[in-house]
């Protein structure tokens, strides 16, 4: 009973983190059509600034939290134009140019930071980790647990922006229909810059907790592309609150798989329930995807 | 006409190749290092560079090899198989084809190596390296690989029998958790045989691939509560591991890890937590060895690495050293100045399965039959401890420099 319960808290926990990897790439797909393959080496480079900071100003690297995501929310309105000019224009295959592009973009950020940090695994230490809380028969990591609070919140913060707010209504329609968004007066470039903004932004913030939970080093990033690929797929291509529920299939499919067959089968086990999504159901599992 | 200009043009062409293949004269070693100095294993890559650039170092520090009176000294040239077995070939090609190498130095994993090694018998090139330590390299029997670290299987076994020999109470069970490469699912598979021969009950062995999140697996560990939890794997997933049994509060007696937990960055990654972890290793600069080589002893060793890369040095710059220390040897005693013909290159094989030799590494000494081919049989490995911050020597006896602390205190008594 034990292990099971454990399994089961293992799985939602795995599901938080592959929530706030998944949850900005699904905006940025879901309202810009931007594939972005470089998802990964936001996660990498929002991990090394978590280090830096810690590095250079001490402290705990949580509280460097806000000023990441305003680092990485300029970084991305700085990037976007490029990716903005791949996709734009008389491209054949916008989509596919998107794709292309951030692919380049993730082997200069991989590359670049081997250059500039090198080859050695850095670790950050934050005044969770290591700390857990046992709730009756199971044991919840203080670390993790807050990833998982981090990718719920900002999940419904998404959510009610894009539903609830008039620039999120804007976004929205520039997604439906980028030509009569922009004939209606919407400046369809802004909307992208912005959103792409805050996709960087989130993503960055989960570097930091992701290299808090394991280690940071130049390769990290595509083990998170590979994973937001898998979420968005299961979810249901662009559809956000479909994040959710994918990530906690994906991260339970993970846990039950390793205890109870064994770890060597956990990503044969992923890819086969990916395939099988993709013939019987290509909307993702909630049918809401596009 | 046009044609006529291209053929004559092919034809210069082909002649200036021919005549710079004639004029190939050096009066130095020309030595090929393909190694991971890019991708997922730059870290180790880096190591074994360490310790092949030392070599070269000391050995044109001291004018050269010494081969019939004359001294001819050392270049390094690399490829860089960024870490994937494919580069590693197609870099061993050209070291050999192009760079016309005399000998290659190895790289830093065993699946680069073992796509190394068939380009090496192809053109008969001879090969040490210094760090590759999958058993898969030497039951392939490959004439012209050779390497200095013994196999993996023989490594973690005398940190289990440490821990089944040396301590009280005895531990009764060990969980096993490898990660599926060449290397580490070997290291796991030697404590297993290693653990399953000293008596202690085998509750879980398990592979599983790099790169997963280990959590569930370090749960289903903990719920069947081992005496000891060793893990086959590198030091990232090593880091990694421990954090987690922290965080989900699992608590064995003791955690044995093989490779990784005597690096720098295993110990920066962990901080305290990595207290009461054992490994092994082949080699330690307080290990008592007298050479008269290169290097008298692993202390001027350890300080010549700190003076030049300012970090400790670990077994596998020894290792790659000694691969480098090897070759100088083999080439001396066949009294073979640069650049070595294919004649050469056969008779130093020679040179090498009958070398034996004490360097500051330790014994040098390649096996010529059975499992292990061409693998050192010289060294034995020793069982290592963090206890108060510094890796001391805890077994076997007749190495121990400090008694095994056993069992570790629970992560809240820490």
């Amino acid at each position: 009973m034990e292990l099971f319960l454990q399994t089961i808290i293992d799985g939602l926990l795995i599901g938080g983190l592959i929530i706030i990897v998944g949850i900005g790439f699904s905006l940025c797909f879901g309202t810009m059509h931007i594939v972005d393959f470089a998802v990964g080496e936001w996660v990498m480079l929002g991990a090394y600034a978590g280090y830096l900071m810690v590095r250079t100003f001490g402290h705990d690297p949580m509280i460097y939290l806000p000023v990441i995501f305003v680092i990485f929310f300029a970084v991305g309105w700085l990037v976007y134009p490029l990716i903005f000019r791949a996709v734009s224009g008389k491209r054949h295959n916008p989509v596919i140019m998107g794709l292309v592009f951030t692919f380049g973009l993730s082997i200069i950020a991989k590359g670049g930071a081997l250059s500039v940090w090198g080859y050695h695994i850095q670790s950050i230490t934050t005044w969770l980790s290591g700390k857990s809380i046992s709730i009756g028969l199971v044991t919840v990591p203080a670390l993790r647990f807050s990833g998982f609070l981090f990718g719920l919140v900002v999940t419904l913060l998404f959510m009610a922006f894009l539903y609830k707010t008039k620039f999120g209504i804007i976004i929205r329609a520039t997604a439906q229909d980028r030509d009569t968004a922009n004939l209606l007066g919407t400046d369809v470039r802004k909307v992208g810059a912005f959103v792409y903004s805050l996709y960087a932004g989130v993503t960055g913030m989960s570097g930091v907790l992701i290299g808090a939970l394991f280690s940071i080093h130049a390769a990290m990033g595509a083990k998170y592309s590979i994973l937001a690929f898998f979420v968005v797929v299961l979810a249901g291509m662009g559809y956000v609150p479909g994040v959710l529920v994918a990530a906690i299939v994906l991260g339970l499919l993970q846990s039950f798989v390793t205890v109870y067959i064994g770890g060597r089968y956990t990503l044969a086990a992923l890819f086969l329930v990916m395939y099988g999504v993709l013939l019987i159901t290509p909307k993702g599992i909630l049918r809401r995807g596009i | 006409m046009k044609r006529l200009g291209i053929f004559a043009l092919i034809t210069v062409a082909i002649l200036m190749v021919g005549y710079a293949q004639a004029q190939e004269k050096r009066d130095f070693f020309k030595v090929g290092v393909v190694t991971s100095l890019s991708g997922e294993l730059a870290f180790g890559g880096t190591v074994t560079k360490r310790g092949y650039d030392m070599w070269e170092d000391a050995v044109n520090a001291a004018g050269g090899i010494d081969i019939a009176g004359k001294k001819y000294k050392v270049k390094l040239v690399y490829a860089d198989d960024q870490s994937t077995p494919a580069t590693a070939a197609v870099g061993t090609e050209r070291l050999i084809t192009q760079e016309k190498v005399d000998f290659i130095l190895g790289p830093y994993a065993s699946g680069p190596t073992l796509a190394l090694a068939p380009i090496c018998e192809k053109y008969k090139m001879p090969h040490i390296t210094g760090s590759a330590e999958s058993p898969l390299i030497w039951v392939k029997k490959f004439k012209y690989t050779f390497g200095t670290i013994p196999p993996v299987n023989l490594g973690p076994r005398s940190a289990i029998q440490t821990l089944a020999q040396d301590v009280t109470p005895k531990p009764q069970s060990i969980a096993i958790l490898g990660i599926d490469d060449a290397f580490s699912k070997f290291s796991a598979e030697a404590m297993k045989a290693a653990a399953e021969k000293a008596g202690l009950k085998v509750l879980k062995y398990e592979i599983v691939p790099e790169g997963s999140d280990y959590t569930p697996s370090v749960t289903a560990i903990k719920s069947l509560k081992p005496d000891i939890f060793a893990m086959g794997n590198h030091e990232k997933a090593a880091i990694e591991m421990i954090k987690i049994a922290k965080e989900l509060k699992f608590n064995p007696k003791a955690y044995v890890q093989h490779y990784g937990m005597s690096t720098p960055d295993f110990r920066k990654g962990l901080g305290k937590d990595m207290e009461y972890v054992y490994g092994i290793s082949y080699w330690t600069e307080n290990m008592k060895i007298q050479s008269s080589g290169l290097f008298k002893n692993p202390k001027e060793y350890a300080d010549a690495i700190r003076k030049k890369f300012n970090v400790d040095p670990d077994y596998t710059e020894a290792g790659c050293t000694g691969a480098g220390l090897a070759f100088q040897e083999a080439v001396r005693a066949i009294k073979a100045a640069p650049p070595l013909t294919d004649a050469q290159k056969d008779a130093l094989i020679g040179a090498l399965e009958k070398l034996d030799i004490v360097t500051f590494y330790g014994r040098i000494k390649f096996a010529t039959e059975g499992d292990f081919y061409h693998s050192n049989a010289g060294l034995e490995s020793v069982t290592l401890q963090y206890q108060g911050g510094k890796l001391v020597e805890v077994g076997p006896p007749k190495t121990r420099v400090a008694a095994p602390k056993y069992p570790a205190p629970t992560w809240d008594k820490r």
